[in-house]
């Protein structure tokens, strides 16, 4: 219906191929024959959005339902936003062209604090009414999942219903719920209820929250006897038996991660204390070799990628890495798929012969040692030492590499200038191991590139109760250690937008008072903060300012250990004392072992035979 | 092997290299034994007869893929009409021999249909056809890499009719000369005094030289 016009529109736009979906594997599914209607929505642009494993993993598994079908929907560029809102176009799905409220659910996934004003763009612009409260009868059911669904508060005022925890199964029980309640007629706050019994999912308008004087938590609990008091996370116990598409759709277009991506694994058992990602995916849940080679076959094969990638949060721990490589090596090199390796712990046998199959080209690589000394490594219990990191690089060198990046974090709990220095250390010792090579045995052109962003603590880690380093002391800090990497020749340094990070620390770990700066925001323009060129930071902090409320608060207060925090009611399956406990030995410089050396009590053992490392 | 496809209007946005990666894409996913050039890089050996531009439909467009052993027509078209998107689907093909000239070298001109999508417009323009090839010269402009050139599009001129709202245009398409379908409807809009409306371009075919000289459809040289 609005065809004719989208034609026009594309005409005008860069980059039109974001918009005409008709990729391979995308399925056009009858609109009529089909129960339920479900809008996938990136809340970024189309490569970002296509290069990410979630998305097709949901869309593949709700397409599969006989009864659902699942369109996908991405950030429109503003070239395209500004066309759409001069031709009165709402925004589209790619595969039937449907306007966003046509679709009985709308679907976003939360991947990145700063991407919610998108989230209240695309809503805009799809003339679905922005605050769950103001949506009548017929507008669709909004509902949010992905990592940021962990502290769903900040959006508590938009989303109909959060999904927490693995999607692909809880996806299909939550459609069918709506399927069901479309059917029955009964009134929207029914289905809410219904949708409160799945698993996993969180109503926010089923809970009231009261403040304390000082602004914490006073009391946080559900106002209807439907909506349990711990929302708990949704957990895939055997990956070998959870859907996993092996067709998936192949843009036109390039994106960002244009290959294969094989995920080999969830979770992660090396405990990093600053990794949300490392504690919310817990437990380690392994792909077997064979179900993997079987996938990785039939991925090949549905694609035509040329390249495969074995994707997990720590790819390098997987059991039988070596075995796995191996058997890929056997049967994707006849096809010509290279395949990109996720780290350098190999065996010597295997290097050798993939030195000789793979010819791989030497892009950069990279390490992540996040600290510059070993006592703060110790803190973060990142279990990399300096002798490991020069040993790799060293190899790396030998092995024709001349281009390493260095990937660091500043602002971490205790972190002193000595700890900075650390780092420009480390870059030093880097470059001399370059230079110890012989001339005629390494590449030419060494690159160092060291980046090193603002530490942002998360919820669900053990620093969620920890303050952020202050716009000015970070600033200082980046002053700092430009400084001192400007002395180590060969070095490049990166640092990023400081107030950026500052922002997604008060989302990170805000509470519902946020959504009202989110929407204030929103409404000054606030767009597209992820892309440096449309980050008006001083826009939110008008927001902040008009709404009444101090970023102080979420991002440079210490908590107290009893403080009911904003995401205390969902279980992650990690314990809050395990967090505490891990937030002592921190403060203590005690590192904590891997899992797979032995179980640490997070928490997951209550939920038996889960956790193939527990006790 | 030479194969004919259709590149439809779903995908006209894509550009010549997107769609090449695709097609190279779709041949690994058919399992055809398709050739791979030599070298540290190797890729698919493949060409196509002539690049379409960006925002244009294509009918039948041409490419050639050297294949490692010999397949029949047949067989190629349905492996690699299971491995092409709807949208990108194959409508005949024809084995050629190892002397058989390069496709692009043949190619020496192109059918078009131009729809203008302004009824008003489209009108004058067809009305004034006669009178414009009536010109000895129509002066055009060209976009060239070293800027915007002028040049005489009249000799490029093969056919053109009107009827509705489509222009139907045969002109000279080679490596070193060509008529851009944007080049004559700038220059018919000129003449018939009118603003370039917006256009959708189909190129219908691709021709060749036969024996005798004629313009005939690559495909069926």
């Amino acid at each position: 219906m609005f065809s004719e016009k989208i034609e026009a529109m594309l005409e005008k736009v860069q980059k039109a191929p974001r918009y005409t979906g008709g990729e391979m594997n995308t399925k056009l599914k009858s609109w009529d024959e089909t129960d339920l209607h479900f809008a996938f929505c990136f809340p970024d642009t189309y490569e970002v959005a296509m290069s990410h494993l979630g998305m097709k993993i949901l869309y593949a598994v709700i397409n599969q339902q006989p009864w659902s079908l699942c369109e996908r929907v991405c950030m429109p560029w503003v070239d395209m936003m500004a066309l759409m809102q001069e031709e009165n176009v709402p925004l589209f799905s790619l595969e039937n062209r449907r306007a966003l409220n046509e679709f009985d659910v709308v679907g976003f996934t939360l991947q990145y604090e700063m991407s919610y004003t998108n989230i209240l763009a695309m809503l805009k612009l799809g003339n679905i009414p922005l605050k769950n409260a103001d949506r009548g009868q017929d507008d669709p059911i909004v509902v949010a999942g992905g990592p940021c669904a962990f502290n769903p508060e900040p959006l508590a005022d938009f989303i109909d219903a959060f999904m927490v925890g693995d999607g692909e199964e809880q996806i299909v029980e939550l459609n069918a719920v709506i399927r069901d309640w479309k059917k029955s007629g009964e009134p929207r706050e029914a289905c809410l209820k219904k949708l409160a019994a799945v698993r996993g999912v969180y109503v926010p308008s089923l809970y009231d929250v009261s403040y304390n004087e000082d602004g914490t938590i006073a009391s946080f609990a559900p106002n209807c006897p439907e909506a349990p008091e711990k929302v708990v996370k949704a957990i895939v116990t055997d990956l070998d038996k959870a859907f996993f598409p092996t067709e998936i759709p192949v843009p036109y277009t390039e994106i960002i991660h244009d290959r294969i991506m094989l995920e080999i694994m969830r979770g992660c058992t090396r405990g990093c204390r600053f990794c949300e990602a490392g504690m919310l995916y817990r437990p380690v849940r392994e792909r077997s070799l064979e179900h993997l080679v079987e996938l990785a076959e039939k991925l090949e094969g549905a694609t035509g990628y040329e390249e495969i990638s074995l994707s997990s949060l720590s790819s390098g721990d997987y059991t039988c890495l070596p075995e796995l490589i191996r058997e890929l090596m056997k049967r994707l090199n006849e096809k010509r798929v290279s395949i990109s390796l996720p780290s350098l712990r190999i065996d010597s046998v295997l290097k050798e012969s993939l030195e000789e199959t793979q010819k791989t080209r030497k892009t950069s690589l990279t390490f992540a040692p996040e600290a510059g000394t070993q006592r703060l490594r110790d803190v973060i219990n990142k279990g990399v030492t300096e002798e490991d990191l020069i040993e790799k690089v060293n190899d790396a060198f030998q092995g024709g590499w001349s281009s390493v990046k260095l990937y660091f974090m500043m602002g971490l709990p205790t972190e002193t200038y000595d700890d900075l220095d650390g780092i420009a250390d480390l870059a030093r010792k880097v470059v001399s191991a370059y230079f110890a090579v012989p001339k005629e045995q390494r590449a030419k052109g060494l690159r160092v590139t060291c980046s090193a962003s603002v530490f942002v603590p998360k919820p669900f880690t053990p620093f969620q109760w920890e303050p952020q380093d202050t716009l000015d002391v970070v600033q200082g800090k980046q002053l700092h250690l430009r400084d001192a990497l400007r002395k180590v020749k060969g070095v490049n340094f990166n640092y990023h937008e400081s107030g950026l990070s500052f922002l997604e620390a008060c989302f990170a770990r805000g509470d519902r008072r946020m959504g009202q700066v989110l929407l204030s925001a929103f409404e000054k323009g606030c767009m597209l903060d992820g892309w440096t060129e449309y980050f008006k930071y001083d826009a939110w902090m008008d927001a902040f300012k008009e709404c009444g409320i101090d970023p102080a608060f979420y991002a440079y207060r210490r908590r107290e250990k009893d403080e009911i925090l904003p995401w205390d009611f969902i279980d992650s399956g990690i314990s809050k004392e395990f967090l505490w406990r891990e937030k002592c030995k921190a403060d203590r410089a005690e590192v904590t072992r891997d899992c797979r050396q032995g179980c640490n009590g997070c928490g997951l053992q209550r939920f038996k035979g889960v956790c193939s490392f527990c006790e | 092997m030479m194969a004919v496809f259709e590149k439809s209007e779903r995908l006209r946005h894509i550009g010549h290299l997107d769609i090449m990666r695709s097609t190279q894409r779709a041949l690994r996913r058919s399992g055809l034994p398709v050739s791979y050039s030599k070298g540290f890089n190797p890729h698919i050996l493949i060409t196509f007869a002539s690049a379409l531009s960006t925002g244009a439909v294509g009918k039948n467009e041409i490419m050639d893929v050297t294949l490692d052993s010999e397949v029949s027509p047949e067989t190629f078209l349905s492996a690699m009409n299971a491995a092409m998107p709807p949208d990108m689907q194959l409508k005949s093909a024809k084995a050629l021999d190892d002397k058989h000239p390069a496709l692009m070298a043949m190619v020496q001109a192109a059918e078009y249909d131009l729809k203008l999508l302004d009824a008003d417009t489209a009108a004058k323009c067809v009305a004034a056809i006669p009178a414009f090839l009536e010109q000895e010269s129509i002066m055009a402009m060209r976009k060239t890499k070293s800027g915007i050139k002028e040049c005489d599009i009249r000799p490029l001129l093969f056919e053109l009719r009107g009827e509705g709202e489509h222009i139907y245009a045969t002109m000279t398409l080679t490596e070193h000369m060509s008529c851009k379908p944007d080049m004559l409807v700038k220059a018919l809009c000129d003449f018939a005094g009118c603003e370039v409306p917006r256009v959708l371009v189909t190129r219908n075919a691709l021709l060749g030289h036969n024996e005798q000289g004629e313009l005939t459809r690559l495909e069926l040289l």
